[in-house]
């Protein structure tokens, strides 16, 4: 591309803000660092980065207050830095509307990844297109949308109406993780049940018609607490 | 618990007199049926015996049994409604009644009195091997914590001070055994963070229910993230299940465990998972095909004393900690957790129950 994608780090720990800086730089990405809350919101308006990479423990502002007044005008990428034990936080962050989120400590190969899958999102998001006519494919799994098919290592794979909606809009966010919540608000409505019991069910029959074994899954990873994550597809 | 001991409560006169009272209405009612003063004086020593369990000292039994004789002689002898001792037999029958009122009340107050001080010292025993076990941890944690931040600082300096001096291959030697440090640091670090999960009293842990599947899954996962190389074999039940627990600190159970097996075991196998369904519990099993465990070390090794010593022959770090951790883990649960050797390798297993005991939620 000519010009260069920007992303605004905000992270109050100025090792591992540059660090990150470092690693984005060097595949490409315009990179603009801020320590504080307030600056990092300052520059948000100011520079208008097309990624935003989030800590949540800043000590001036509160992470979540950030994403929600980016959302109040932008539906830019937000990808939220955590720590492990913060389970409730990267819920919550999540439901704000941040799209993923990454995990302390975590390698530059697993932050691409991320980063990676933003920019996707963010070129979808641009190009207004649906990804309704569109074939999902990772490894030997392959889905085509418009029809509705599944083919593992070639071998149609049928799956139940509620299974097929849940692995779609996994596929269509593959990369992401997607909580429970807004799993089973889109496959049962938004009055269900808040007890993610079935769906883990209906996950474990999903696993035993695509994965050759439940326990070491290729294509749909859990993140226990938090939701689901589809394999990213291959490009 | 000694202060409710020494400190009379204040419904112990009341229960002493509605005893009393019951007792006396019941003589009444028997009286009137059977007119037999040996039933009378059984109801009497019953009450005495009820007030003696029920109150925290010997002196309301005592009372209770001298008004019980007072009541008998008052209301149930000749000449009734009237204090009269000169009847003939009476003294001695009233002095036995009080004598077996007396030890009986002695007795009663006893029994309660030293089940009371089992139970104080029980709980001081279990305080006493907690504090025991936290000092433990903590100077095992500080011992192994200092060893990797010493080559982390001492390689870092040689890096700085004699950059010019080493060759391209010797800096990378050096910025290798940083990040070997690093990641172990990082191990230990996250091991000790889940410790902070467990409470020390209530509820030890908070359970939900979880999946065996995404549990196990996400732990090898996890693991394969930060050691590559390691090969594991899972195997879980066919049977969709799903059992009570805190899945984080189950998952650092699994994560150790396989990392023991990876680290020490000196196999080239793959190390296998594995999960087996009991009636009434789960057991997961991590089996390597190495050279097992030494005799000297099997009876402590959940106990975090196997790692400061001589315990690491092969010149890697020992998973004391790891392991005395994954035990603290699985106590919590209510589970079991054991290491054995097996005709090749060996063989950790801990057990959770389906039922998760007491406490669990959801």
């Amino acid at each position: 591309m000519n010009t260069k994608l920007s992303i605004l780090v905000i992270e109050d720990e100025k090792n591992i803000c540059d660090f990150i800086a470092t690693a984005l730089t060097s595949q490409g990405y315009k990179v603009y660092k801020s320590y504080s809350g307030r600056d990092g919101v300052s520059q948000i308006t100011s520079r208008c980065p097309e990624i935003l990479l989030l800590d949540l423990g800043l000590p001036d502002l509160d992470g979540m207050d950030i994403i929600r007044r980016v959302r109040s005008w932008s539906n830019m990428p937000i990808i939220v830095i955590s720590a492990r034990t913060q389970e409730n936080d990267k819920v919550a962050a999540l439901d704000l509307g941040a799209d993923d989120y990454i995990t302390k400590p975590f390698g530059t190969s697993e932050l691409l990844a991320r980063i990676r899958t933003a920019v996707r999102h963010l070129s979808s998001i641009r190009s207004g297109s649906s990804k309704e006519s569109h074939i999902y494919r990772a490894d030997g799994l392959v889905i085509d949308f418009d029809r509705r098919r599944i083919f593992v290592d070639r071998q149609e794979i049928h799956l139940t109406q509620v299974e097929y909606k849940i692995v779609s809009l996994l596929a269509k966010n593959c990369g992401k993780v997607i909580t429970y919540d807004s799993i089973i608000s889109h496959v049962w409505g938004p009055y269900a049940d808040d007890n993610n019991r079935i769906l883990r069910v209906n996950m474990a029959n999903i696993r035993r018609k695509l994965e050759k074994n439940p326990a070491q899954p290729q294509y749909i990873f859990t993140e226990i607490g938090i939701g689901y994550r589809m394999r990213d597809e291959e490009s | 618990m000694k202060q409710i001991l020494e400190e009379p409560r204040i419904h112990d006169p009341a229960v002493t007199g509605v005893f009393l009272i019951l007792g006396t209405l019941l003589a009444f009612f028997l009286n009137h049926i059977t007119s037999s003063i040996i039933d009378v004086s059984s109801i009497y020593i019953l009450s005495v015996v009820v007030i003696a369990r029920l109150t925290s000292r010997y002196i309301y039994g005592i009372i209770a049994s001298v008004i019980s004789i007072l009541c008998i002689n008052f209301f149930f002898t000749y000449p009734y409604m009237h204090i009269d001792f000169t009847l003939a037999g009476y003294p001695v029958a009233f002095i036995s009644m009080l004598v077996i009122s007396f030890f009986m009340s002695a007795a009663t107050t006893n029994l309660k009195e030293q089940s009371l001080i089992i139970a104080v010292r029980e709980k001081q025993l279990a305080a006493a091997e907690k504090e025991k076990m936290r000092a433990n941890l903590l100077r095992a944690i500080s011992h192994d914590l200092r060893t990797p931040l010493t080559s982390i600082i001492g390689n870092t300096n040689i890096y700085m001070d004699h950059s010019g001096l080493l060759s391209e291959e010797e800096k990378k030697t050096l910025v290798k055994n940083i990040k070997e440090d690093a990641d172990w640091l990082l191990n230990m670090v996250e091991n000790i963070l889940t410790v902070t999960r467990i409470h020390t009293s209530g509820a030890k842990v908070t359970k939900s229910m979880e999946p065996i599947e995404e549990v196990v899954s996400e732990a090898v996962q996890r693991l394969q993230k930060r050691i590559p190389s390691a090969r594991v074999n899972v195997r879980v039940p066919d049977d969709f299940l799903m059992i009570p627990m805190d899945a984080m600190l189950i998952e650092q159970v699994i994560i150790n465990l396989i990392e023991n097996a990876v680290m020490h075991s000196q196999s080239t196998k793959p190390t296998d998972l594995y999960v087996t369904c009991e009636e009434n519990s789960v057991s997961f099993h991590v089996r390597d095909y190495g050279i097992g465990i030494p005799g000297y070390k099997l009876p402590d090794i959940f106990n975090g004393t196997g790692t400061d010593t001589s315990a690491a022959p092969d010149g890697k770090r020992g998973m004391g900690i790891g392991l005395s951790i994954c035990k603290s883990i699985i106590d919590a649960h209510d589970g079991i957790i054991m290491a054995y050797n097996m005709d090749i390798g060996a063989e950790f297993c801990f057990t959770l129950p389906k039922d998760g005991g007491t406490d669990t939620e959801v």
